[in-house]
């Protein structure tokens, strides 16, 4: 067997590399980890002297806070208005969890069982909508929005146009799960007499809850995560979502880095633990969505 | 008698419905124009008068006594016009009005009360604008501001300025003006009856000819829909020479009016008949006098428009006739019928598509073709259609390097650089993706690693944090005087660098930004793909004594192929479209020189507020995608097929 384990200090070079690239990887977390509990709004870890010295300056690029303080976390979400904006982040993207399953398991559910006239034509145009540049469906979006239907800066507005982006992936998503279930199952209940939605409700989506879950989880994070559309969208400031709200922390002349970065902990956390659960479903969808593509 | 045949009766039925549609579209459109014209003249009236009083406020010092005789007499003769206000705002004082409310304790001139606060901002808005555009030599901003009022009246307020400078306001309401008298249904109706009946008489005579039938039904259906375009377009001249009649009586009423109060008559009086930057709309002369050309050329503008429309009407209509006469409509309702359960599951999805993803897109196709903005928006896109202009502006300006007198400057806004640097930026980014992902990935799949789970979880992380987050944090440690970059930069005994004041320093800050996000998914597709490659296959190649260069060519890169193919295609379309890193870590700076083709749509929409011109870029920017996406598919088939 020539692929014999070997010592430790052979990996030596391997394992330097490593550390190298989790260093790029892992410094900026650190970073703003370091500024959010620093209890500060500036953006050096350490007051450097006129004269710094080597060690002063190494000092400086070490992520990790002079003092320890959580006055930050504090602040954002009491003095500032973060709460608030987190709030309008639930809400817009729990709605469109809760809107955009709805509407894709139905649609998914007919594409996988149903053939009828435009089933081609109606699964390719949601594959197609995938390419539209988000700009150039922006601009008439906020014309339709914000000047026909005067939905600007409401909760409705964000939570319709989300649901829409997050559609075609989940319908694509829960049509390959559908499609694994045996149509067995539904023909034996029509035979005892059960309605089609009592089909759709009692047998199929119960059994397609794990493909379902997903897909939930996809539809929160497009909406928790999502910064420009809300931040065309919402104008009121009481409005703003998550990610409007702490790039207004830094944008501008606004340097208020120990907002942002106590903020930033606090919206991140949710998503990278929900992005490690999601994963694996991550990558199988995207690479087969690009082989379809 | 003989019956029709079913399709004489389809296509007569599609007659009916589509002439009758296209019908009752035209009366809208000829009503709205005729509302249009209404509203028109008594804007164009009220603004005389307004105006003209503006200018005899001015003359009479913008306060005082002179001021309120001068606004009763107007008032007295002009009587459509109230309340009337004049507003001082250096004073913060009404200096007169008319209001019934502003009587008694109340009357004028006294000090303006927290209420009428929009008053005094309105009369300093329009300072600013007459100050705005009297800086920049253009005419940007209302001189003149003309608002509807609840009940679909006007308010107008134009700027006082007794010696050159603004200083308060004559503002003024007007109630709506009468809605003109409806147009009669007779002549559409007659139309309808005309063709159709005309159309019954002829699938009689030519019994059951579908070609020739079809032919008709369109030919009465066009001649109908535009005979009564052009008969009811005929009475909007009238119209119009009304309208410019009531305005010159308006105007000669006034210029008396005006003499009498002032006492002299050196005024230009034509120039009260103007737009909202007070620029005379040049019909009418001050001695009332009709230039009878100009009413004739605009009018002609407004014809056409209208034709355009009927037309656009008319092909709808053709479209509606032939779905329904050619037997369209009656499939169409007997699948919707037969498949009911399956439409009734995709049309909540698909309705919602259509609202919010298709339609968005269509129009923003079409508002490619006009020159929207901001500030027309409450146009029809046809009043605004410009045809490719705007394609041609964008494309026609090759001009990325501009001599200047002090040598050659670029010009970073240009389509062009932007789209050059698109491409360096996807390409780069892509490629820094892919080999440093693949180098990582070949280190994580050592045999007997240790710390193997550890240094995926954390390598993997960037990915998992959101990208917004990740853009702020880089634009953070790249800040020029605390970020930790030039920390390190300065530790090593450099000057720190002013990452975003550089085209190529701006470029390396966001190149880094995005490579720290996008490694970790080419990491995790190289890792599964390596992972699935049997182990036997090396073992069989050192047999035969391959080295380990040769293994890695001949076994697995092409064992990877088939995952990163797809992932790379994905990834270059990820990074042309990223948003997010452009926009916020360098904002584009400096000087838009490292905006990308999305950013800078945006910028032009959103910034600039020129929505036709960006919707024509934003085009562009599919048109590029949708290519390379027929592109790639092509090659990846053509490879698919040879290997």
């Amino acid at each position: 067997m020539s692929r014999r384990r070997p010592g430790f200090l052979a990996q030596l070079p391997l394992q330097l590399l490593l550390v190298l690239a989790v260093l790029y990887a892992a410094y900026p977390l650190f970073w703003v980890f370091t500024v959010a509990f620093s209890g500060e709004q500036s953006l050096m870890f350490v007051d450097l002297p006129a004269e710094p010295t080597l060690a002063d300056r190494l000092r400086a690029i070490i992520p990790w806070p002079e003092r320890m303080s959580a006055q930050n976390f504090r602040e954002v979400l009491t003095d500032q208005p973060f709460g608030r904006w987190l709030f309008n982040s639930v809400i817009v993207a729990g709605s469109t969890t809760i809107v955009g399953v709805f509407l894709a398991c139905t649609a998914a559910y007919a594409f996988s069982r149903f053939r009828f006239p435009g089933r081609q034509v109606g699964m390719m145009s949601f594959l197609v909508s995938q390419m539209f540049p988000g700009v150039l469906t922006l601009i008439p979006i906020y014309i339709i929005l914000v000047k026909w239907l005067g939905l600007g800066s409401t909760y409705w507005g964000l939570i319709l146009v989300y649901t829409t982006t997050a559609i075609p992936f989940c319908v694509w998503m829960l049509k390959g799960y559908f499609d694994t279930i045996p149509r067995e199952l539904e023909e034996s209940a029509l035979i005892d007499g059960a309605s089609p939605a009592m089909i759709f409700f009692r047998i199929v989506l119960p059994l397609a809850k794990p493909a379902v879950a997903v897909t939930a989880l996809f539809s929160f994070m497009t909406g928790w995560n999502e910064f420009i559309l809300a931040a065309t969208i919402m104008d009121k400031e009481e409005m703003y979502t998550g990610p409007v709200g702490l790039q207004f922390f830094v944008g501008g002349f606004s340097q208020q880095w120990g907002y942002f970065a106590a903020g930033a902990v606090i919206a991140a956390i949710p998503v990278v633990v929900l992005f490690f659960f999601l994963q694996k479903y991550l990558v199988s969808g995207l690479t087969a969505g690009a082989v379809k593509g | 008698m003989t019956r029709l045949s079913p399709r004489a009766r389809w296509l007569a039925a599609g007659l009916a419905l589509a002439l009758a549609a296209a019908l009752a579209a035209e009366h809208r459109l000829l009503e709205r124009a005729r509302e249009a014209h209404a509203r028109l003249a008594a804007q164009r009236t009220a603004v005389v008068g307004v105006r003209a009083l503006a200018e005899v406020v001015s003359r009479a010092g913008g306060q005082g006594d002179e001021v309120r005789r001068a606004v009763e007499r107007f008032a007295a003769a002009q009587g459509e016009l109230a309340p009337i206000r004049v507003v001082d705002f250096n004073a913060r004082s009404l200096e007169a009005s008319t209001a019934p409310a502003d009587q008694g304790e109340q009357a004028a001139p006294r000090r303006l009360v927290r209420e009428e606060k929009d008053l005094y901002d309105q009369a300093q808005r329009l300072r600013a604008a007459v100050e705005t555009n009297r800086q920049e030599g253009v005419s940007r901003k209302d001189e003149v501001e003309i608002e509807r009022t609840a009940g679909g009246g006007f308010r107008i307020a134009a700027p006082v300025e007794p010696a050159g400078e603004v200083t308060g306001a004559v503002i003024a309401e007007r109630p709506p003006p009468a809605a003109p008298p409806a147009a009669g249904w007779g002549g559409a109706l007659l139309a309808l009856l005309a063709a159709v009946g005309l159309f019954a008489a002829l699938a009689w005579l030519l019994g059951d000819r579908p070609a020739a039938l079809a032919a008709a039904a369109v030919v009465l259906l066009a001649a109908a829909a535009l005979g009564y375009a052009a008969v009811s377009l005929g009475g909007l001249a009238a119209d119009r020479m009304a309208m410019e009649e009531a305005v010159a009586g308006r105007l000669a009423s006034t210029a008396r009016l005006a003499e009498s109060v002032l006492g002299d008559a050196s005024f230009d009086a034509a120039a009260w008949d103007a737009d909202v930057y007070r620029r005379g709309l040049g019909f009418v002369a001050a001695d009332g006098t009709i230039d009878a050309a100009a009413v004739t050329a605009d009018l002609g503008r407004t014809r056409t428009r209208l034709w355009r429309a009927a037309a656009g009407v008319t092909a709808a209509a053709l479209a509606l006739l032939l779905f329904v006469g050619l037997g369209g409509a009656g499939r169409l309702a007997v699948t919707v019928v037969r498949h009911r359960v399956a439409y009734a599951y995709v049309l909540p999805a698909i309705v919602a598509m259509v609202v919010l993803v298709f339609f968005p897109f269509a129009y923003g196709i079409a508002l490619s073709f006009t020159e929207s903005t901001l500030y027309n928006e409450s146009q029809g896109l046809w009043e605004k259609w410009i045809g490719v202009d705007n394609y041609a502006d964008i494309l026609s300006d090759v001009a990325v390097v501009k001599q200047a007198e002090q040598g050659s400057t670029y010009d970073y806004e240009n389509f062009y650089w932007t789209l050059g640097f698109t491409v360096v930026w996807t390409v780069v980014n892509v490629a820094f993706g892919v080999t440093l992902g693949l180098f990582l990935a070949l280190l994580l799949n050592r045999q007997g690693l240790a710390l193997r789970p550890v240094y995926r979880v954390l390598l993997i992380l960037p990915w998992a944090v959101p990208n917004y987050i990740t853009a702020l944090v880089w634009k953070g440690m790249f800040h020029q005087q605390f970020g930790v970059v030039n920390q390190i930069v300065q530790m090593l005994g450099l000057a720190p660098v002013a990452w975003f004041e550089h085209p190529f320093t701006s470029f390396l800050a966001i190149w880094a930004t995005n490579g720290w996000l996008s490694f970790p998914f080419m990491m995790v597709i190289s890792l599964g793909a390596l992972q699935s490659i049997p182990g036997d296959l090396y073992e069989a190649a050192e047999v035969d004594g391959a080295s380990r260069w040769q293994q890695f060519r001949s076994i697995t890169l092409p064992s990877l192929k088939p995952a990163l193919v797809p992932a790379v295609i994905i990834s270059v379309i990820w990074t042309f479209n990223m948003f997010n890193i452009p926009y916020l870590t360098s904002g584009g700076e400096p000087a838009g020189a490292t905006e990308i083709l999305i950013t800078g749509a945006y910028k032009i929409a959103f910034q600039k507020y020129q929505y036709g011109y960006a919707a024509a870029y934003a085009t562009i920017i599919f048109l590029i995608l949708l290519a390379y996406g027929t592109w790639q598919n092509r090659v990846t088939r053509a490879t698919e097929a040879v290997g």
